[in-house]
């Protein structure tokens, strides 16, 4: 029989071994420079050299779309345009065989059927294209917190480094939540910006010297047990206290949320729309990336219930997946703490769940699901924001469908505003003056929001700048704003200053 | 009563009783995306509901003027044609019925029944695909309820129809006020529509396992179609196999592949042999990600087609803006073309038919079908042991010596 036929077959990773470890370096991307930072000193924490992508340029849209299939959504272009550049760029000044061998690239992987779960195979086309066919690429799933190691024992993805990346993420959160509460009402410009730079290196070290107490159920324990992480964000708190704020600054407050790389990126990824909004005027709800894995922890009960016919051993396991979501929303509340719970809390997941139900079947999977349905009610009717801006990719599968199912919404609430924008990456003026338009509006929204507290409190500028002086705690960045019944900021702190009930 | 753990008997067992008089319901169903690979499924189902033959209505195939005419207005946001195309389906069904529709029934199709199941990570259907009735139903909502405006109720039951044991419940918990049934009434459906289903499939693979043993008799090639099952819509897939069958060429589609293991032995037994696949079925060698159902299946066709003597030839259909197609474009077309298959993309097709492109290519296919089919048939047959499970003992034997005089 003949064989000359050589079938196709897809990319394979050679082996990266752990006498590799200390010569090569992991490269990893796709949350914000925060997260990313704190990342890097877990990976450190474990003996590894790790090193992020350098953020996102509208450059890595050209060489992205130079190399993949035509159709890919604007997160796989972007993120492929930045591993292919910068190996382009290692190529030039080290050359390919250096370059094979420094690096290897983790990456997310599973999500269902959504393509966020293929932008490997995007990533290894690219590769292909480069002539860089053995750099090793390997797959971070995202529900498996210890996962086989790597071919050739490199890269263990175990509990140390899962969890480590988990606690990074929700320390990332912390820092993303104080930064976008603090920018828009500092006084003294670039202040905001400053003390995250030194909190985020001040983090990078404790993760980096994280002790490893025990090896699976034990280290679990230790990172839900000990005080080491909420000690060291009582640190960062002391940092933001020095940063004097000026609330009775009227600014709409924006919610974001979309897609998960295109909310949580900052940069020319989503034309830098939250950046774009502080100068415009408003003050950003970032999307913690700790709802993502709320949701990835918390959407086992449900297929679980399911199966409650067949499967008799269901309430076990559903008890201890709230067990487990117990202990994660408590260490996101302990961390929320030590930074004077300023940090937002988490949405309750029933609670997204039952508010999109009409509107969105929650078991639908791919990209945020329901969420998005979910969160933009949820903002709306807890008047946690005055607008809800939702950041897709062009041609994102499951968001459309969301989004889709966000005009039923808007005929039973019309009067939540949603701003739904489509990302190609290349079509900036049109994606920000068509968020500008709803924008509008929400100014208007909060400014009747102040006058309103203003009316209902009697309260004046200069009472309250008498207040302030005789309690200068309130113009401290880390001075916790209770909500008080509205969306923006500085009606909630008139209300709060003049002792008044919270508004219906 | 019934259990669900109960053992069921194979042909099915007696429906339980006492059941609803449901006669007289008429029952509508879009017929678009994942319904064309489980229609027979919803048959099944909805007659051992009571519902009776003439009253399961399924709307027309999709076309412009449908969505035109029905669908006008209702679109609520800028997506695929196979998606977008639904609100026509839902006007039609609601406005273009002679006799009323009771019920529209659309489901949800979370996972499906494939034939891959147990050889791949999983069979779920596309995020849009799934979800295309929370949207669709959006435009038929978003001013006032359209449905309950025309006495019509609105099911979409969410359906792992990988999973044959959740559904019932599934079902269930969707359907039991708006057709009345209860559990038991939905076991014994489900299965109905499972064992019709299956019945459906395996004629259909038969009708297939014919096509391509005729093509090996007469050492004749054919074409194989690498679509997803609502290409078959003449108003998704604008009929362009058609066009091609018109030329003499017969068509198989990757959906009804013969599964047999005679026929898949033969055709991957010596890389199953030398441990480069766990089994016919796996795609794990030309696809990491296997999650998606019509993906998988479309992967795994263009390894068949690489590999079948007398597929000599691949059409590829996708549509325009679809994201499950985008990153096996170039995967796929490598698979194909590794030995010699002829592979040619019909992409980004939409509402409108390119009639005058199409039949250009088709003029183009039709003349490298002519050129080169024998020498692909040739040089495929050489790659395989000359047992063809196709092939009688004496056509078998000719087969044989053709390879070894090759």
């Amino acid at each position: 029989m003949a064989t000359a036929v050589q079938h196709y077959t897809s990319y394979k990773a050679r082996p990266f071994t752990r006498e590799q470890r200390d010569t090569t370096t992991i490269l990893f991307g796709g949350l914000t420079w925060k997260h990313e930072r704190l990342v890097q000193g877990v990976f450190n924490n474990l003996n590894y050299k790790a090193k992020p992508l350098p953020n996102i340029t509208r450059a890595d849209l050209d060489a992205g779309k130079e190399l993949i299939d035509v159709g890919a959504c604007c997160p796989t272009i972007f993120t492929t345009g930045s591993l292919v550049n910068f190996l382009k760029t290692e190529v030039a000044e080290n050359g390919k065989q250096k370059t094979l061998d420094d690096y290897v690239f983790l990456t997310a992987g599973a999500c269902g059927p959504c393509r966020f779960g293929q932008y490997h195979e995007s990533y290894e086309m690219a590769l292909d294209g480069m002539g860089l066919k053995d750099f090793r690429l390997f797959l971070l799933a995202q529900d498996q917190l210890d996962q086989a190691p790597e071919k050739g024992g490199g890269l263990e993805i175990n509990m140390p480094l899962s969890l480590g990346i988990v606690w990074a993420i929700l320390c990332g959160d912390m820092l993303t939540d104080m930064e976008y509460q603090t920018r828009p009402y500092e006084v003294n410009p670039g202040e905001t910006d400053r003390v995250m730079k030194e909190s985020a290196d001040y983090l990078f070290e404790v993760f980096q010297k994280r002790p490893i107490k025990g090896k699976k159920w034990g280290l679990l324990a230790w990172h839900f047990l000990s005080s080491y992480f909420a000690d060291a964000l009582r640190v960062v708190r002391k940092k933001f206290d020095a940063i004097e704020v000026d609330r009775l600054q009227v600014k709409p407050k924006i919610k974001i949320t979309g897609e998960f790389w295109l909310q949580t990126h900052e940069g020319d990824g989503n034309y830098n729309i939250k950046h774009w909004l502080e100068q415009e005027g408003s003050e950003v709800l970032p999307p913690p990336v700790a709802v993502w894995l709320g949701y990835l922890l918390h959407t086992p009960i449900w297929r679980l219930q399911k199966k409650a016919v067949v499967d008799r051993k269901v309430k076990t396991k559903i008890a201890m997946v709230r067990g487990m979501e117990k202990l994660y929303v408590g260490t996101y509340n302990r961390f929320r703490k030590a930074l004077g719970n300023v940090p937002y809390e988490l949405p309750d997941q029933e609670e997204l769940k039952n508010l999109a139900s009409p509107f969105f079947h929650y078991e639908l999977r791919g990209g945020e699901g329901h969420m998005l349905v979910g969160k933009a009610l949820h903002a709306h009717l807890h008047k946690h924001a005055n607008m809800t801006c939702e950041l897709s990719p062009y041609s994102c599968m499951p968001n459309t469908m969301s989004q889709g199912a966000m005009a039923n919404v808007q005929g039973r609430y019309p009067e939540l505003l949603y701003a739904p924008i489509e990302i190609k990456g290349d079509a900036e003026v049109h994606a920000l003056s068509r968020c500008q338009m709803i924008l509008t509006e929400a100014k208007k929204r909060a400014q009747s929001e102040y006058v309103e507290a203003m009316a209902r409190t009697g309260m004046t500028v200069e009472k309250i700048r008498r207040i302030e002086e005789k309690r200068p705690a309130l113009k401290k960045a880390t001075y916790r704003i209770p909500h008080m019944g509205y969306a923006s900021t500085a009606a909630n702190y008139v209300m709060h200053l003049a002792g008044a009930k919270a508004a219906v | 009563m019934q259990t669900w753990f109960g053992k069921k008997a194979s042909g099915g067992s007696p429906p339980p009783s006492p059941r609803k008089d449901r006669s007289g319901l008429r029952v509508g169903i879009p017929k678009v995306l994942n319904v064309w690979s489980t229609s027979q499924f919803w048959v099944g189902f909805l007659r051992d509901l009571g519902i009776e033959s003439e009253n399961i209505v399924f709307s027309s195939d999709t076309s412009e003027e449908q969505g035109r005419e029905f669908g006008k207005g209702r679109g609520t946001v800028d997506c695929c044609y196979p998606v977008k195309s639904i609100s026509g389906h839902y006007g039609e069904l609601i406005f273009g019925q002679k006799k009323k529709i009771n019920i529209i029934l659309s489901p949800m199709i979370y996972s499906l029944p494939s034939f891959m199941r147990g050889h791949v990570s999983e069979t779920l259907a596309c995020t849009r695909v799934m979800a295309g009735p929370e949207n669709i139903k959006a435009g038929f909502m978003k001013e006032s309820d359209v449905f309950a405006d025309n006495g019509i109720k609105y099911a979409s039951p969410f359906l792992s129809m990988a999973e044959p044991e959740v559904v019932p419940k599934q079902m269930y918990d969707c359907l039991k006020d708006i057709f009345g049934v209860d559990l038991a009434e939905c076991e014994h459906a489900v299965e109905a529509g499972y064992r019709e289903l299956r019945a459906f499939n395996k004629k259909m693979r038969d009708a297939s396992r014919e096509i391509m043993a005729w093509c090996a008799r007469e050492n004749k090639p054919c074409v194989l179609v690498l679509g997803r099952p609502y290409h078959m819509d003449p108003g998704i897939g604008h009929e362009i196999e058609s066009d091609l069958q018109a030329h003499g060429y017969p068509i198989v589609w990757l959906q009804y592949l013969p599964i047999d293991d005679d026929l898949m032995n033969w055709i991957f037994g010596e890389e199953i042999k030398a441990k480069k696949i766990r089994s016919a079925l796996d795609i794990s060698d030309v696809w990491t990600s296997s999650n998606s159902s019509n993906t998988n299946e479309i992967l795994w066709g263009a390894k068949v087609a690489a590999r079948f003597p007398w597929i000599t030839c691949v059409l590829r259909l996708s549509s325009y803006e679809c994201g499950m197609d985008q990153p096996t474009y170039t995967p796929t077309q490598k698979i194909v073309e590794a030995a010699g298959t002829l592979f040619f993309k019909f992409g980004d097709l939409d509402s409108t038919k390119p009639a005058g492109s199409i039949r250009i290519r088709i003029e183009t296919i039709v003349h490298y079908l002519a050129k080169y089919s024998d020498q692909i048939i040739q040089k495929k047959l050489v790659l395989l042991p000359p047992d063809c499970p196709l092939l009688a003992g004496k056509e078998k034997t000719l087969a044989a010596v053709a390879s070894n005089e090759k």
